[in-house]
């Protein structure tokens, strides 16, 4: 029986190859996944176990409260190497530098990177600790002096001998290029641009006067790393982290495979859904070659076939077609690896990917989804060929016997439907842990589609109906519509794949169109200043010397800045924001309260109404707030407000406050009041494009392109991801309907004898993919309307927008999609042999 | 019978294979069809008689020989130009009536008329579908009718584009005889009443005996060229 599937396989290669391709495609993005993220995971591994490898003990100040774009810690004073360096069993201690808040410029004045951070790192004080080596030149040694990356130098054409900007938390400065430096045998720092500096000098550009990031220290002879540690443990307060190389290292490495977790997570969430799509496409292709063999299943039964033979038969080239596939995704995998690499080198972020790290867990990963999702596919269609009755080998053109759930499909369609749209919701408004959220909406959403995709067969006629009437003023197009209503099933099942993605575009489309026109909307009604600060990436903070330098400039009548910064209260991290209560009003127009927020004292808090309400806050009452620092902050709530632009969040402090107790420096905007006429706004653009060129000044209106742009290129990376789904589903087109053709082929065969064209032929193939894939347009679009209306409703902030132009530009996108599936199988039908296609049983 | 004829067949040679499996399914066949007779070609299995009219018909190409349709010689014509004159021309009545599931009854008639972008003829229609007798069946899908109902309609799907000539392969092969004889003796009406040309390929005598002339066929070459008796009433008999 076994050989009866292999022959079977062998027999149908082309089939095979296409149905493969569905599975190979989704497997290929979990592959590529896999190996592009332990690559990097690797490369990091190698620059901290090298560049830590004379550590014994690392000293780091403690951030467990700070995550990415927020401060908060203070650096490690001097006071603390002296303290370690009269410790026991200490041969050599000495701080550094590796301050994320620089800003390397490129020839032309801006900055080198649109995401990556840049960091102001100082020379090792030892060398012996020194973690960079010199690619060419030498290391600084002077003031004006600097050695940049590697990677940076040569991407920006910046060279040794040549001069360089670089902006910190003091204005611009430029340095003269003396070296370029490698770490652990990579040109970059995992992809950030690095300015090496003396020491001094890093300390001044970064505000650390007289402080370090970091303290390597080595252990003398005969001690222990670890004992070392120790020592050093109990003689240093809680608030710096205490340890040995190793476990520094480690402890990086965790740190990034954190960061770069979220990549993983998504990359895989899109290889799932192709892998969806694709499990559609099998089901179908299987659903349909069963029926086609359904004599051959029972001419097996007949020679004495048990079902359980046919059944495995069916499922064994499942298997292989599973195996198959999941070995040739994973051998794609390791190239779109490298794709993604050069993608975001592209970007801007050279991320280190030395050498490509394929684990074990990739290749078992891979292939037992693809296989797991082969089989799960075809169990219904092997079912089937199981119910095909022995006396079927006799009669001619059996037909599959219906399926005894079928009258309950629809019913159970609905029903799941609504499920899925429940799961959507409860995922969104109820659960509030993010990994159950997320797990939850993906469960909802695969429901969801599969329910519309098992009601879709009784749509399927209606829709077709509406869809072909235009093309029915010709013949080729009425057969086309009848065609393709047929077999309402199987057309169900083709379109529905390509549902899956069309719903999931349209959904980021109207998802992303809503959020635009929502920060729109916030910023029409919370922006009264006439020009916004930020930074060009759109969120990195800013040096304060920046509103200190912009304040001082005529013209300039108001500056309010606004700060980010993350505190714990009762155990859970939140926001603040730190604003300037006394020029806030002049710029910013809070709903209500914003007497409450002009009057904040250093030491007070003003919390939104509802937060106030969720807490049992009101003005009087004390709010205690752990810092970074870890220190305790008893704060007076100064009262309530409303902000309906939504930038301050629930909670409000004074800059003075943020900045001296949690210790947030650095500004994310600052929002201000100019005098009439262009003089003012050309006044600061001029000395911003002087001292601090990483930051822009934008109107309104320019704000509001920026921020849409943000969320286009966000968009436009998903519809990346999303085109892999949209293209498996498309090869499940094709396969349908080469499938068809075969069926059909007597039939071509007499509509060329008594005159059809080839041009009719390929024309009515067209069209009858044209109608499969509108099907699936038209159901994916209502699914993503139906999602996106779902998702804002449950999120209750957001506007709903529906951009209905790119909907019908989907709507057509899906129609030619058809048409450009249809060109095999037509051109195929077209070039039958008219003989040999009459002939055909 | 001296009329030009409609079709005219030279020296028809046709081999398939190549070395020692070479097949000479046609080894020289000569013939002329004038118009507005019904011939049947006969012979056993093997014996050429399909391939002759597949290549009288312009479906196969000879690999020598000329065949002349209609004042046109279609051995040189390109694909194009023989779908063309399949589809202006010739009709086709097949032995598994070949119908297309998908349309009506009424839209099988007039699909090579659809095909060509040719509007009917509407009051030729409406005596064809009196004449086959399915008047009241128009709107009924192939699945719908019987065997006999479904070779009907083949045949005005034949007749509807008013061919300069009509091939019927085995038009009664998947029929039983009283059915067969319906199909035959609507052959024979459209000869007699319309002066349609028909050439019929069957193995079955009594089918054959309803033509004006029987061609038999074998090994490739033609045996035997002789006209039939009273076709009719062999016919009515059956």
């Amino acid at each position: 029986m076994r050989k009866v599937a292999l022959r079977g396989l062998l027999a149908r290669r082309v089939r095979l190859a296409l149905t493969a391709l569905a599975v190979a495609l989704g497997v290929m993005l979990i592959a590529g996944t896999y190996v592009f993220t332990d690559t990097i995971n690797s490369s990091f591994d190698r620059i901290f176990t090298s560049s830590l490898a004379k550590t014994d003990v690392a000293v780091t100040p403690n951030d467990d409260l700070t995550s990415d774009g927020f401060e908060g810690v203070d650096p490690i004073p001097a006071d603390i190497l002296q303290r370690i360096q009269g410790l026991p069993g200490v041969a050599a201690a000495s701080g550094g530098l590796f301050d994320e808040s620089g800003t390397i410029l490129d020839r032309e004045g801006e900055p080198i990177s649109n995401g990556a951070p840049n960091f102001i790192a100082s020379r090792a004080q030892l060398d012996r600790f020194e973690a960079f080596d010199v690619a060419e030149g030498r290391m600084p040694s002077g003031p004006g002096e600097v050695a940049l990356d590697k990677s940076t130098a040569e991407r920006k054409d910046l060279e040794v001998g040549g001069t360089v900007d670089v902006i910190g938390r003091e204005p611009r400065k430029r340095y003269t290029i003396v070296g370029t430096v490698q770490i652990a045998g990579a040109d970059s720092f995992g992809g950030a641009g690095v300015a090496l500096m003396t020491l001094p000098e890093a300390q001044r550009m970064t505000g650390k006067r007289g402080a370090f990031d970091q303290i390597d220290v080595a252990a003398a002879e005969g001690t222990g790393a670890e004992a070392l540690r120790r020592t050093i443990r109990e003689a240093l307060p809680a608030r710096y982290d205490v340890r040995t190389g190793e476990q520094e290292a480690a402890q990086l490495s965790d740190d990034i495979r954190e960061q770069f977790g979220f990549l993983t997570t998504a990359l895989l969430a899109f290889a799932g859904i192709a892998l969806f799509v694709g499990a559609f496409i099998i089901f179908n292709t299987f659903s349909i070659t069963v029926a086609q063999r359904a004599r051959e299943f029972a001419l097996l039964r007949t020679l004495g076939a048990s079902r359980r033979q046919v059944m495995r038969s069916v499922l064994t080239e499942g298997a292989v077609l599973g195996a198959l596939g999941s070995a040739v995704g994973l051998g794609l995998g390791i190239l779109v690896a490298k794709g993604l690499k050069a993608m975001f080198y592209a970007i801007g972020f050279d991320v280190p990917a030395q050498g490509t790290v394929l684990e074990t867990r990739t290749i078992v990963v891979s292939l037992a989804v693809g296989i797991l999702v082969t089989l799960v596919a075809s169990l219904a269609p092997a079912l089937r060929a199981t119910r095909v009755p022995p006396v079927a080998a006799l009669r001619e053109g059996v037909a599959m016997p219906e399926t005894r759930s079928s009258r309950l499909a629809f019913p159970l369609a609905v029903v799941l439907t609504s499920a899925g749209i429940a799961a959507l919701v409860a995922a969104l408004a109820v659960v509030s842990d993010t990994t159950t959220g997320l797990t939850l909406a993906g469960i909802g959403a695969a429901a969801t589609f599969i329910g519309v995709g098992l009601m879709s067969p009784k749509l399927v006629g209606p829709i077709a109906a509406v869809v072909g009437r235009p093309l029915s003023r010709r013949l080729t197009g009425r057969l086309a519509r009848e065609n393709a209503v047929r077999q309402p099933g199987r057309t169900a099942a083709t379109a529905a794949a390509l549902m899956i993605g069309v719903a999931l575009v349209s959904f980021a489309s109207i998802f992303a169109a809503s959020a635009k026109e929502t920060v729109a909307g916030y910023i029409d009604r919370g922006l009264i200043g006439d020009v916004v600060v930020q930074n060009k990436d759109g969120f990195t903070p800013f040096s304060g010397g920046a509103r200190e330098l912009l304040a001082a400039l005529p013209g300039v009548d108001d500056v309010a800045a606004f700060r980010f910064a993350q505190v714990r209260i009762d155990g859970e991290d939140k926001g603040v924001t730190g604003v300037d209560p006394d020029t806030i009003g002049a710029v910013y127009d809070v709903t209500s309260g914003d007497d409450v927020i002009a009057g904040l004292k250093d030491g007070e808090i003003a919390v939104s109404s509802d937060y106030a309400e969720d807490e049992g806050l009101r003005a009087g009452s004390v709010l205690t707030v752990r810092t970074a620092r870890r220190a305790q902050l008893r704060l007076r709530v100064a009262g309530t407000y409303e902000d309906k632009a939504e930038l301050l969040g629930a909670r409000v402090m004074s800059n003075e406050t943020v900045g001296r107790e949690i210790g947030a420096s650095r500004d994310s905007y600052l929002f201000l009041g100019l005098a009439d006429g262009a003089a003012a706004r050309a006044a600061v653009e001029r000395a911003l494009r002087r001292d601090f060129p990483q930051i822009e000044a934008l109107t309104a209106e320019e704000f509001k392109d920026d921020q849409a742009a943000q969320i286009d290129q966000l968009l436009g990376l998903i519809y990346a991801l999303l085109a892999l789904a949209i293209i498996v589903s498309l090869f499940g087109i094709v396969n349908t309907l080469a499938l068809s053709i075969t069926e059909r082929t007597r039939e071509l065969g007499m509509l060329r004898a008594i005159g059809t064209s080839r041009r009719q032929v390929r024309s009515m193939i067209r069209q009858e993919s044209m109608i499969i894939a509108v099907i699936g347009g038209v159901l994916g679009l209502a699914v993503g309307v139906v999602l996106a209306i779902v998702f804002t409703t449950a999120i209750g902030d957001i506007e709903l927008h529906v951009p209905a132009s790119s909907l019908v530009v989907l709507l057509v996108l899906s129609a030619v999609a058809g048409v450009l599936a249809a060109a095999l199988p037509a051109r195929r039908a077209a070039r039958l042999n008219v003989l040999d296609a009459l002939a055909h049983e | 019978m001296s009329t030009t004829p409609l079709v005219a067949a030279e020296q028809l040679i046709r081999t398939y294979g190549t070395g020692e499996a070479t097949v000479h399914a046609l080894a020289g066949v000569t013939v002329e069809l004038p118009a507005k007779q019904f011939t049947a070609i006969m012979g056993p299995s093997g014996s050429g008689k399909s391939t002759l009219m597949h290549v009288l018909a312009g479906l196969d190409r000879p690999t020598s020989g000329r065949v002349v349709l209609d004042g046109v010689d279609i051995t040189g014509l390109d694909d194009g130009a023989l779908t063309r004159l399949r589809r202006d021309r010739i009709g086709f009545v097949f032995q598994s009536f070949n119908l297309l599931s998908v349309l009506t009854a009424q839209e099988n008639i007039l699909l090579p008329l659809s095909i060509a972008g040719r509007a009917p003829d509407a009051a030729w229609v409406d005596q064809l579908v009196g004449v086959v007798g399915l008047t009241d069946r128009l709107h009924h899908r192939p699945a719908e009718l019987s065997g006999g109902q479904q070779q009907r309609v083949a045949v005005a799907r034949a007749l509807a584009s008013r061919p300069a000539i009509v091939f019927a392969d085995e038009p009664t092969g998947n029929l039983d005889s009283a059915t067969s004889a319906e199909v035959l003796a609507l052959l024979r009406r459209s000869v007699d009443e319309f002066d349609q040309t028909i050439v019929m390929v069957t193995h079955d005598p009594g089918a054959a005996a309803i033509a004006d002339r029987i061609i038999t066929l074998r090994d490739g070459r033609i045996v035997s060229d002789e006209r039939a008796g009273d076709g009719i009433a062999v016919a009515e008999r059956a």
